[in-house]
């Protein structure tokens, strides 16, 4: 969601401009633009560099964004992703500075996008939901035992499962996932 | 096997069998039902893409999310604010005009790479001077800022007015009267940049600034509230 100072008004200058929408901005995504970036680069220092630098981008390329064609949120991502790469690539250069992360590109970034996607929607769905679907699908563990130790028939277990996976779908896609 | 007798107790089953768990007689008797039952396919069709980026994620991970620390989000602001500031400056000096960097020889830029790499003494020692060129012909800007550095002084320069290809000499001048080189550029029409030359000279010795446009020499004191003296040691372009 856009807060409304962030939509395009009549300023000269575009959304994102002014200090005042980039700290509303900050407010509202810089949790999730921090946890990608941790995931991916797999370092907190440099998170916390690569999320500076998105901002500060953002704040430099403000006149660009359109909330007619994305959201703020997927732009900023989309910046994050950028910054990401070029970190990736600084630091490759540097060998030794990784603190056993693996090292970013291109594809290994979109994976890591999707694996953030899917752990940060795990995190967001319910507690009885996420529980069956680590038992069952992460941790390979048959059904009854897992209806047993939860104290609920196993029919209610698959019930769980086929919920959670909805909600999934509806987390991920208010996040922006699409097919 | 459990009788089903509605959608719903089917449906329920889909995401067992999106993730490949559902065996026997169970699974034969979903497909069955998938078979005359669109909106049940339609629902597996939704599932099917979460199912497949599941294996993507670590469970390890499904915790609470790391959090930026507090202090984050100050940096972010105030490395904008500084930012703003340094291009709120930047668009000031620009109102004094302009020129090319392209006299500008490959040493000094080279001198001023060295010394920006290594460190060492390249920082700045203290509060920047504005210079002011005052009583120029019409038509004629000249700005520079000075700022000093432990190797001596570094030099913004902006004119603007002269004819297009102009060479311009730049000194600075001690206090015993000596004049220190600051290095050349060239000024060109259109270009907004600006030149940045330096000087061994320490800015507590400088006494002015000259810039020789081969036609006229301009002067400017530093470090004095006296206004701009300019030197016409050359006959007026006609």
């Amino acid at each position: 969601m856009i807060p409304e100072t962030l939509k395009r008004g009549n300023s000269a200058r575009g959304a994102l401009s002014r200090e005042r929408d980039v700290r509303e901005a900050y407010a509202a995504h810089s949790g999730e633009l921090y946890g990608f970036a941790v995931r991916s680069l797999g370092d907190s220092g440099l998170a916390e560099e690569a999320v500076q630098e998105t901002f500060v981008r953002a704040w430099r390329a403000g006149d660009r964004f359109d909330p007619k064609i994305g959201s703020l949120r997927t732009w900023l991502f989309a910046i994050l992703r950028n910054v990401v790469i070029d970190l990736g690539r600084a630091r490759s250069v540097r060998p030794g500075v990784a603190e056993g992360g693996v090292e970013p590109s291109v594809e290994p970034l979109d994976e890591a996008l999707t694996a953030w996607q899917v752990e940060e929607a795990m995190r967001r769905i319910g507690n009885d939901h996420r529980r069956v679907i680590v038992e069952t699908y992460y941790r390979g563990r048959p059904y009854a035992e897992v209806a047993e130790e939860l104290g609920v028939p196993e029919g209610t277990v698959k019930s769980r499962v086929y919920y959670g996976l909805r909600a999934l779908r509806v987390v991920l896609e208010e996040m922006g996932y699409e097919d | 096997m459990k009788i089903r007798n509605d959608c719903r107790e089917w449906r329920e089953l889909l995401g067992a069998y999106a993730l490949g768990h559902l065996q026997g007689d169970e699974r034969a008797g979903l497909e069955a039902h998938l078979d005359g039952c669109g909106r049940c396919r339609e629902e597996l069709a939704s599932l099917q893409p979460v199912a497949l980026m599941l294996p993507h994620a670590d469970p390890a991970r499904f915790g609470p999310a790391p959090q930026p620390p507090p202090e984050l989000g100050q940096r972010v602001a105030a490395t904008i604010a500084a930012e703003r500031e340094r291009g709120e400056k930047h668009r000031r000096r620009r109102l004094f005009g302009g020129f090319a960097l392209g006299g500008v020889t490959a040493a000094a830029v080279a001198a001023v790479l060295l010394l920006f790499v290594f460190g060492g003494g390249g920082g700045t020692t203290g509060p920047e001077q504005q210079v002011r060129f005052a009583d120029l012909p019409a038509g004629i800007k000249i700005d520079a800022t000075l700022q000093p550095h432990a190797y001596g002084t570094e030099i913004h320069m902006y004119v603007h007015g002269v004819p297009s290809g102009t060479l311009c000499r730049v000194w600075l001048r001690g206090p015993n009267g000596a004049s220190y080189p600051a290095g050349t550029f060239r000024y060109r029409w259109g270009d907004d940049s600006d030149a940045v030359l330096s000087s061994a000279l320490d800015l507590s010795r400088t006494r002015a600034v000259v810039v020789d446009t081969g036609k006229r020499t301009f002067v400017a004191p530093v470090n004095s509230p006296v206004a701009a003296v300019q030197i016409d040691n050359k006959e007026e372009a006609t």
